[in-house]
């Protein structure tokens, strides 16, 4: 059996130059990738000068500390299931507008783009001569469609417009200025419009028209729209059109992308090939059409067997259904299989939090949860030291749960506030409480004389909540609080705290531990239902004031005020200012109870494979995971 | 003989419609519905979800309606050969089982002759060779296949295979094949592949049938004709071939109602240890997920294998063994 990696030495050409970037260099004359060679040959596809647009994006790697690299190689990762193909779109990360490494918002599709001073007018400018995947062109014709002709199609969205496009219930205006620009216009400030386009599944707001406008009823006659809905299987023209222009899973392979590979595989499958989008807009400084990468190869597996086929050398890049706890496993097979193993943070705000629940049915409870002097005393009662050398090596970050120092908004003070072990501290604030031990016992009373005992659920997933539980149990004992742990399953565990019935829930902290002033910061407000210590507010603000119960506690009230301020800000000042006074009512409050962050998380990789970093932050958003570090030039160096 | 046939053909449609009933209320006793794990799932990794399309989905199969409601077109679906969507694979379910089918069909069938072809011989060996060092050696070893845990062995082996022969972990064949025409090479690598999976659910089902097939043999070793046939001289081989061991074969006739589904099904749990692009791995992720037609469908899809598989069996076993009786009481 010939393999990758034989294959490409067998081909790897015997010059060899000391210094990559003037090797590079040399080839730059020929750009076309080998890839691609024989369509062009056979007038297939135009050349790749004629492919990319006239001003491409350059991806200056070298600024980056990165190597300019080559086109080829297969990059072959593995997922648990046929789901995981969603995750080629989420790395991959073209977007209109994306984040870098570094967390700004730049162009990246768009070749400008301008918001004026209140952020209410946005406009958006193409790059010229930019292309699908199919070769149609990229246009205002293909925002204009998405907004016009599906967004405001009645069948097509039934609802209206989705509601993050919406300012009190009201849509915006959209122009069309001239072929590359297109403008949005709001009655008032949107504050979130462009990270909602930056988002690692964006707002939809093109679609590619040339393709889809034959199966949309104000295009194609209905008789030929029944032909096609026979033929895919589907009721209606309306279902039709749902189901080719799917993008969250790329399952359709005639759907035109702008991404840096296309889907080559109809499900289902045990195996989904991905190849280079010919007519990809990024260039590396030397010219080279970017991805370098040729093809991918998702490989359908069990998420149970990932590590060990990983630790085989079956994947060349793989950071999905990893964990920490199989880090020892892969560093022992990095040196007979060829495979890197790299250690990034994980960009939650905490690995673990404990979630008082404000909103818990009991009022005797409730009063003491809402007592910031009990939710400190617990804060007080966790020894994060321990549980961090316990089961993290003690390599993870000992803190609150609040912002990571990766993010501009970290303040020291966020991290340390309540997070010391000190449990006599932890007994002057719950005797102060009047929440007194009866004689004779530790155990201490509620004042209407209930023996304190907390349950705690979690939605057992990982046996590491039920570890962290286990060691703080006696802590808390010691200190006249018995807990105790319930794990039931996680729709159970939703539907439990949505109905207030959950006291102390067990979750992840931040989910964006890497904000920036410029991100809403709704985590911190009541907004969604899946917020732990307040879930009866948060249903009430997610279901639009139907559901739910408005909050009654003024600092709470205070938060979501705050929340609505930031919506107006229109500054980056403003913006700041409004996040770090969230974050110090949060830091004073303990909202929710911390106990550590920048937990590591294993990713591995070939040992050839150049410019994926060493460190980085691991995360869903903003990151989209690989996405901001660039996987289209990722690059196999055949000499290593 | 006929109208027998016939009476069991009417019985079966009760019966499918009760295991239906059953089915479908086991599918649903979970709270919440696919949709719910799925978002679920998605929050946990700090995805929010296409709430829109959710909701449409949710619509467009009636996950919004009664529970009756929902039972009576999920039937009435499978009448007219529309089995439900998967929603986990967005397909319709008859396009999810397609290829695995096939492949379940050939690792099961294989996995059968090998533990005939073991349990066959040691059987009889055991039997006329009772209480011997043979036979205990030999049923020590089919024991210990049914104590160890088959995902165990499924672990064990693998590790090994890979280590020594350096074949890829997990699968039925190399990567390069998948999504290809069947062609020489690909079969070769299935052929390399299969034998893991084929010994490790061997083991199990060896041990059980060995000890079966000695019971029986036994049992029918101790009656008068045979005594009388060893008697009169006749050769021992001939002793043990003529009646007894045809006698003793009646049970291997009635295993075809649970051979049948069990070709389908396969072993679950070591096809997902191994990852084998079977149909075991992807019925239980189905239930897990609460892909509700896609698991629902399949189940009864085994139970009507299981039903039909009762029949025939029945039906064998009376033409093998003219002292069965059809319908008590009536005959006698």
């Amino acid at each position: 059996m010939i393999t990758r990696r034989n294959a490409l030495s067998l081909l790897a050409s015997a010059a060899t130059l000391p210094l990559l970037p003037i090797r590079a260099k040399a080839q730059a004359r020929d750009l076309e990738p080998d890839f691609l060679k024989i369509l062009v040959a056979k007038g297939k596809l135009p050349p790749v000068e004629e492919r990319l647009p006239s001003n491409p994006r350059v991806v200056k790697l070298a600024q980056m500390g990165r190597a300019a690299g080559r086109y080829g190689g297969t990059l072959r990762t593995l997922i648990g299931g046929q789901r995981g193909i969603r995750l080629v779109p989420i790395n991959s990360y073209a977007r209109l507008i994306g984040y870098d490494e570094a967390l700004n918002l730049v162009p990246d599709l768009l070749a400008s783009f301008e918001v004026d001073a209140d952020s209410r007018v946005f406009t958006f400018k193409l790059r010229e001569g930019h292309r699908w995947s199919d070769g149609s062109p990229f246009t205002a014709e293909d925002f204009r469609y998405c907004w016009e002709d599906v967004i405001l199609n009645e069948e097509l969205y039934r609802g209206g417009p989705p509601a993050n496009m919406l300012i009190d219930g009201k849509p915006p205006i959209f122009e069309v200025l001239d072929e590359l620009t297109v403008r949005y216009t709001w009655h008032d400030t949107m504050p979130d419009f462009l990270a909602n386009l930056a988002q690692p599944v964006p707002l939809k707001i093109f679609m590619p028209s040339t393709y889809l406008k034959q199966f949309h009823a104000k295009y194609q006659p209905s008789q030929k729209l029944e032909e096609l809905s026979y033929k895919y299987r589907v009721d209606d023209w309306v279902r039709l059109h749902k189901r080719v222009s799917r993008t969250n899973r790329p399952e359709n392979p005639d759907l035109p992308t702008l991404e840096a590979w296309m889907p080559r595989t109809s499900p289902p499958a045990e195996q989904f090939v991905f190849t280079r989008n010919p007519y990809y807009h990024r260039v590396d400084e030397n010219g080279l059409q970017l991805p370098y990468l040729d093809r991918l190869e998702l490989n359908v597996s069990t998420n149970d067997i990932i590590p060990a086929a990983t630790s085989s050398g079956q994947s060349d890049l793989q950071f999905g259904g990893l964990t920490f706890s199989d880090f020892t496993l892969m560093k022992t097979a990095e040196e007979t299989n060829h495979i890197k193993v790299s250690l990034w943070r994980r960009a939650q705000g905490s690995s673990f939090a404990l979630y008082p629940n404000l909103t818990y049915k009991d009022p005797v409870w409730r009063d003491v949860f809402r007592d910031v002097r009990f939710r400190r005393a617990v804060s007080l009662l966790i020894n994060r030291e321990e549980i961090n050398k316990a089961l993290f090596f003690g390599l993870a970050a000992e803190s609150a749960n609040t912002v990571l120092p990766e993010s501009p908004l970290y303040k020291d003070a966020y991290a340390q506030a309540y997070a010391q072990f000190d449990p006599d501290a932890a007994n002057r604030l719950l005797d102060e409480m009047g929440l007194k031990p009866k004689r004779f016992s530790r155990q201490r009373h509620l004042p209407d004389g209930r023996p304190m005992d907390i349950i705690i659920e979690t939605a057992g997933e990982s046996t590491l909540e039920t570890d962290i539980l286990e060691l703080m149990t006696d802590h808390f004992r010691r200190c006249g609080i018995r807990i105790f742990t319930r794990s039931t399953q996680r729709e159970v565990f939703r539907k439990r705290a949505i109905g207030g019935e959950i006291m102390m829930a067990v979750w992840f902290g931040l989910d964006n531990g890497v904000p920036t002033a410029d991100i809403s910061p709704q985590a911190l407000a009541p907004s969604a239902d899946d917020q732990y210590q307040w879930p009866v507010w948060g249903m009430y603000y997610q279901s639009a004031m139907t559901k739910g119960e408005p909050p009654d506690m003024p600092i709470v009230m205070e938060l979501v005020d705050l929340l609505k301020q930031w919506r107006h800000a229109t500054n980056h000042a403003q913006k700041t200012e409004i996040w770090h006074k969230m974050l110090q009512i949060h830091a004073d409050q303990v909202f929710s109870i911390g106990t550590l962050n920048s937990a590591l998380h294993p990713v591995v990789s070939a040992a050839n494979l150049r410019n994926l970093p060493e460190k980085g932050l691991y995360g869903y958003y903003p990151m989209s995971y690989l996405g901001v570090y660039m996987p289209d030039t990722f690059w196999y160096d055949e000499e290593s | 003989m006929l109208s027998y046939i016939l009476r069991r053909i009417v019985m079966m449609i009760p019966t499918l419609l009760i295991i239906s009933a059953l089915v479908f209320t086991i599918i649903q006793l979970p709270p919440g519905d696919y949709f719910d794990s799925y978002i679920s799932e998605l929050r946990a990794m700090g995805e929010a979800s296409d709430l829109a399309e959710i909701e449409e989905l949710r619509e467009r199969y009636g996950l919004d309606k009664p529970v009756v409601e929902q039972y009576v077109r999920w039937v009435g679906g499978m009448l007219v050969g529309d089995f439900g969507y998967s929603f986990e694979y967005r397909l319709p379910v008859s396009d999810v089982v397609g290829d695995r089918f096939w492949l379940t069909v050939l690792v099961s069938m294989l996995t059968i002759i090998v533990t005939w072809a073991l349990a066959f011989p040691i059987g009889i060996y055991s039997a006329t060779h009772k209480y011997s060092w043979g036979d205990y050696g030999l049923t020590f070893l089919g024991m210990i296949g049914i104590a160890v845990p088959n995902f165990m062995l499924a672990l064990v082996i693998m590790y090994f295979s890979n280590k020594w022969f350096g074949i890829s972990i997990g699968g039925l064949m190399d990567k390069a094949y998948l999504n290809q025409p069947m062609s020489w090479p690909k079969f070769w690598s299935i052929l390399e592949h299969l034998w893991i999976p084929v010994l490790i659910i061997g083991t199990s089902g060896t041990a059980a049938m060995i000890r079966r097939l000695r019971a029986n043999l036994l049992d029918e070793l101790q009656k008068q004709y045979v005594v009388t046939a060893r008697a009169k001289g006749l050769h021992p081989k001939k002793v043990l071939h003529k009646y007894p061991l045809r006698v003793a074969l009646n049970f291997f006739v009635s295993d075809i109602g649970s051979i049948l589904p069990a070709v389908i099904s396969g072993a679950e749990v070591t096809a997902i240890v191994l990852s084998l692009e079977t149909t075991g791995p992807m019925l239980v992720r189905a239930l897990s997920s609460q892909d509700m037609y896609l698991a629902g469908s399949f189940l009864m899809f085994l139970a009507f294998l299981t039903v039909i598989g009762m029949l025939v069996s029945d039906i064998a076993l009376a033409l093998l063994d003219p002292r069965i009786r059809f319908g008590g009481g009536r005959a006698k």
